[in-house]
């Protein structure tokens, strides 16, 4: 059978290499989608601790990943329409040039 | 199963590194819709059939459809992005980034103890246990979720139209 190990260490890595992207990319959409491969880390880890655990019966990590799920669709509506309205503003989606904060 | 495993793996990490890695915004978000079937393919692997279920109509059918669509929206439709697509110190987000893998997730998966083998062998599939769960304990996140998606849609709605002409 199947190591929790493996399972654990398989998400580890999808979520490095989502926050790498978040940190490495410059284009806001894929910022966003890396955004989404790091939530879709953190729901194998819940079903993974659900399915390992003796009182698989309850229900919970299934239930705690809808939710989840549902989060994720919400914040990948709203931040879409973040994108489209920073992009209509500045004509660009590359993340560098947001600098109207900035004391330049 | 193992064998199951490690090809879904396989696919994982190719999707993800090729989400990343690619410069056509376009083809990054089919290697992301390849990554969303194959979580679907672990969570039915791990029992969780109807979260696999969700998982392929919310992700790959919405949110999929969603950003491609916001690519249409923001960028040319052939959604090529140019020579240079990483940011300006790209290097330190990755060493962070790097840092964050092997200085707290691995070494806290390596010292700890986990079970090599699930307790319960076979989880019957059991959707409407599933349902009556949620309609009892968890009615008070249903509202809650509920609430949520309706200001996220209306927001997102609101943030992304056209500012009106005077």
């Amino acid at each position: 059978m199947l190591p929790l190990e493996y399972i654990l260490i398989l998400s580890a890595v999808l979520f490095f290499i989502g926050l790498a992207g978040v940190l490495i990319r410059r284009h806001v959409i894929i910022m966003l989608i890396c955004i989404e491969m790091m939530l879709n880390a953190a729901n194998i880890n819940f079903i993974a601790f659900w399915r390992y655990n003796p009182n698989p019966e309850l229900h919970l990590g299934p239930l705690f990943t809808l939710f989840s799920i549902a989060v994720g669709g919400a914040e990948a509506a709203v931040g879409l329409g973040l994108v489209i309205a920073v992009y209509r503003f500045y004509n660009t989606a590359n993340a560098d040039k947001f600098d109207m904060l900035k004391d330049s | 199963m193992i064998i199951t495993f490690c090809i879904l793996s396989v696919f994982i990490i190719i999707g993800a590194v090729s989400t990343i890695r690619l410069h056509n915004i376009v083809y990054a978000v089919f290697s992301l819709m390849l990554l969303f079937s194959a979580i679907a393919g672990i969570f039915l692997l791990l029992m969780a059939e109807f979260v696999a279920v969700a998982q392929i109509l919310i992700y790959l059918g919405a949110v999929g459809v969603l950003i491609l669509f916001a690519v249409m929206l923001t960028h040319s439709v052939t959604g090529s992005s140019g020579k240079n697509i990483y940011s300006n110190g790209w290097g330190w987000g990755l060493l962070l980034s790097l840092s964050i893998l092997f200085a707290t997730l691995l070494p806290a998966i390596y010292f700890s103890d986990f079970p090599s083998d699930p307790a319960v062998e076979i989880i019957e599939p059991s959707v409407k246990k599933l349902g009556m769960e949620m309609m009892h304990s968890c009615v008070p996140a249903m509202w809650l979720i509920a609430i949520l998606l309706t200001a996220a849609l209306i927001g997102g709605i609101v943030i992304a139209a056209p500012p009106q002409k005077r």
